[in-house]
């Protein structure tokens, strides 16, 4: 495996069992993602798109075939380990923000930090940061009630990104936002990549965020319909979705 | 020193639900001091128990001769009274040692005769130690160098049809088996309150009865103690004073159907805190579970990003405790004047039970009942709120393990 692969899918599946109906969400998708990308998962409802972001967030494990996310095979890991993975290298991003009500900005990016076991003092210098860094040092004594959607979404993102993760899962980030605001927050996520190598992974509708994409990817029917790169071009010959 | 968030987190979640948090705390606080009343009742029953059996003729603690325990016969006597009285009196926190000398005794006068258990008592003490023989309604007490006097109880002197100075036969069974009779003048009636008691008083010198009996000595040496919770202590600083052949028994060896009715009273008591705090904890478990259903949203996002199981039970403890905290502050409110006043005013059982024969196994119980007050009702309040509010947070802690951190991406 090339070792900037932090990500690759060789024939996964995933069938879910609901009483007796079986629902194949995903029918074996082979698919590798390097460092750095600022990659868009696009297609219909029902195509898997959560569902392949669900098993490379370590959320869950594929049916068959093999999963590895930086180096590390889903399939042989257990609850616990998953979520340290989770903790320690990997960043989510919301569609509804997911902020937890009753703490502050500061606070959210904080309890990840606190869940890793850092120290107090660390945590807070590097929230504050992580906070000024992506202009949001006015909001951090706010509540989530107190903030418009864009800032929310704002505040989400530097949850995901304070603890410096190198994988960010991105469950269609601009879906509640309107315009001005999910160009802010595609312009913020794209400098996190640009500037400290992150990368990013969207499941998206918007064509807001696919014209940042430097790959889009297709799925159709829990398959790989079209894997293109530089895709912004490509997709927008593209017919929609 | 600043709370960590997670602390933060459960301790704000408490108060989204403010009236549901308060209920919670109530019940907590509520249920707490019903239990601390119970248990302050139940000590103050064991107390007074415990004080009336000893001024009742048990004592605390009882020198006897080796052997009486299994067969109660007032005829033994002490291998070394005098030496198991000087020891006795030299014990730290004494209030009384006092021997008695007993024998089973016919009583005559007229066409009557009673059967009774004649006490010989040395008469300097016995009225610290027996509480029966403080009311005198008629005439006087013993005095220490009287003889051929006798103090009665009030039942007993009707039950012979004789009043005060009249002239009574005592016959008993001497030593050797011969039939020995003499004559006692009654110089005192005593009335204690109870007819049952009043029918068994019948006293006199310790000389009188070794000269019926022909047997010297005592039989026995009864104790009291400044602190009834000190008597293992006084009894092992005892042991080593008393004469070879003799024994040491505390009240509930000397009485233990008396313990045995204070055992049953505490598992009453017992069964009535396990129940109200079940009930307690039904309430907060609902409560909690409340909770953590409707933050299952905010719980599934934690665990995506990385939250662990014991993280998460941490937080729900932390709930828990911040409830039990609450509680135990609300315990204490409402339990501590309550049982204040309890312990300082009492309950008259008659007020209850009306003018009751409050006699109960040749003891004399006192007719107000005192709750037990002190520092001990902080620590119970401590651990009757927490044990209800850490046992009521295990199954919602649990739940909140359970939840699927996949459900984070699906939309509300």
């Amino acid at each position: 495996m090339n070792d900037t692969m932090l990500v690759r899918a060789e024939d996964v599946t995933k069938t879910f069992e609901t009483g007796k109906l079986e629902v194949r969400a995903l029918r074996g998708i082979t698919l590798d993602i390097a460092a750095g990308e600022f990659l868009a998962l696009v297609g219909p409802s029902g195509s898997g798109k959560t569902t392949l972001l669900n098993l490379i967030g370590a959320l869950d494990r594929p049916t068959s075939g093999k999963l590895t996310v930086l180096g590390r095979d889903l399939a042989g890991m257990g609850k616990s380990e998953r979520a340290q993975l989770r903790l320690t290298s990997l960043g989510f991003v919301f569609q509804a923000y997911n902020l937890v009500p009753v703490l502050t900005a500061r606070e959210n990016v904080e309890f990840v930090l606190e869940l890793q076991g850092m120290a107090s003092r660390e945590r807070r210098d590097r929230s504050g940061a992580v906070l000024d860094e992506l202009g949001l040092g006015e909001l951090r004594n706010r509540r989530p009630r107190e903030m418009s959607g864009g800032q929310q979404q704002r505040v989400a993102v530097a949850r995901a990104v304070a603890a410096r993760p190198k994988l960010v899962l991105a469950d269609e980030p601009t879906a509640n936002l309107d315009t001005e605001n999910a160009q802010m927050l595609m312009g913020m996520m794209r400098r996190l990549r640009d500037d400290q190598g992150m990368t990013f992974l969207f499941s998206t509708h918007d064509h807001r965020v696919v014209d940042h994409a430097t790959r889009v990817v297709t799925l159709r029917d829990g398959t790989v319909a079209s894997d293109e790169r530089p895709g912004v071009a490509a997709y927008r010959g593209a017919p929609p979705l | 020193m600043s709370l960590s968030v997670s602390s933060r987190f459960a301790l704000r979640s408490l108060l989204r639900h403010l009236r549901r948090t308060l209920l919670s705390v109530v019940g907590v606080g509520v249920g707490a001091a019903i239990g601390l009343i119970t248990i302050a009742w139940i000590s103050g029953e064991e107390g007074m128990i415990v004080r009336a059996a000893a001024h009742s003729g048990t004592g605390h603690l009882r020198i006897v001769p080796t052997g009486w325990a299994d067969l109660r016969d007032p005829g033994q006597r002490l291998a070394d009274w005098e030496r198991d009285l000087r020891a006795a009196r030299a014990l730290e926190g004494i209030v009384v040692a006092t021997p008695r000398a007993r024998t089973e005794a016919l009583l005559g006068f007229g066409t009557r005769i009673a059967s009774v258990e004649l006490t010989g008592v040395d008469p300097r003490t016995e009225r610290r130690a027996l509480r029966f023989v403080r009311n005198i309604a008629e005439g006087r007490y013993l005095t220490p160098t009287g003889t051929g006097e006798v103090v009665v109880g009030r039942t007993l002197a009707e039950r012979l049809d004789a009043m005060l100075e009249d002239e009574l036969v005592v016959t008993v069974v001497g030593r050797d088996g011969e039939m020995n009779s003499n004559i006692l003048r009654i110089v005192g009636i005593v009335e204690t309150g109870s007819r049952e008691i009043d029918a068994q008083v019948c006293q006199v010198r310790m000389e009188t009865v070794e000269e019926l009996t022909g047997l010297s000595g005592a039989g026995e040496v009864t104790i009291l103690i400044d602190d009834y919770r000190r008597i293992e202590e006084a009894r092992s600083r005892l042991a080593t004073g008393i004469a070879a052949g003799d024994v040491i028994m505390s009240w509930d060896e000397v009485a233990p159907e008396l313990l045995a009715g204070l055992q049953v009273d505490q598992s009453f008591a017992d069964v009535t805190v396990v129940l109200v705090l079940f009930v307690v904890l039904l309430g907060v478990a609902s409560a909690q579970l409340s909770g953590v259903l409707e933050r299952r949203k905010e719980l599934a996002v934690l665990a995506a990003l990385g939250m662990r199981g014991t993280q998460m039970v941490r937080v729900v403890v932390a709930e828990a405790l911040a409830l039990g905290v609450s509680g135990t502050v609300l315990a204490l409110a409402i339990a501590t004047p309550v049982i204040h006043w309890l312990a300082t005013s009492g309950v008259d059982l008659r007020d209850m039970a009306g003018d009751v024969d409050l006699a109960m196994s040749g003891v004399l119980i006192d007719p107000i009942f005192y709750a037990d007050f002190g520092a001990w009702i902080v620590p119970y309040a401590i651990v009757l709120s927490m044990t209800a509010t850490i046992v009521a947070s295990i199954y919602p802690a649990w739940f909140a393990t359970r939840t699927d951190p996949a459900s984070a991406l699906r939309v509300a």
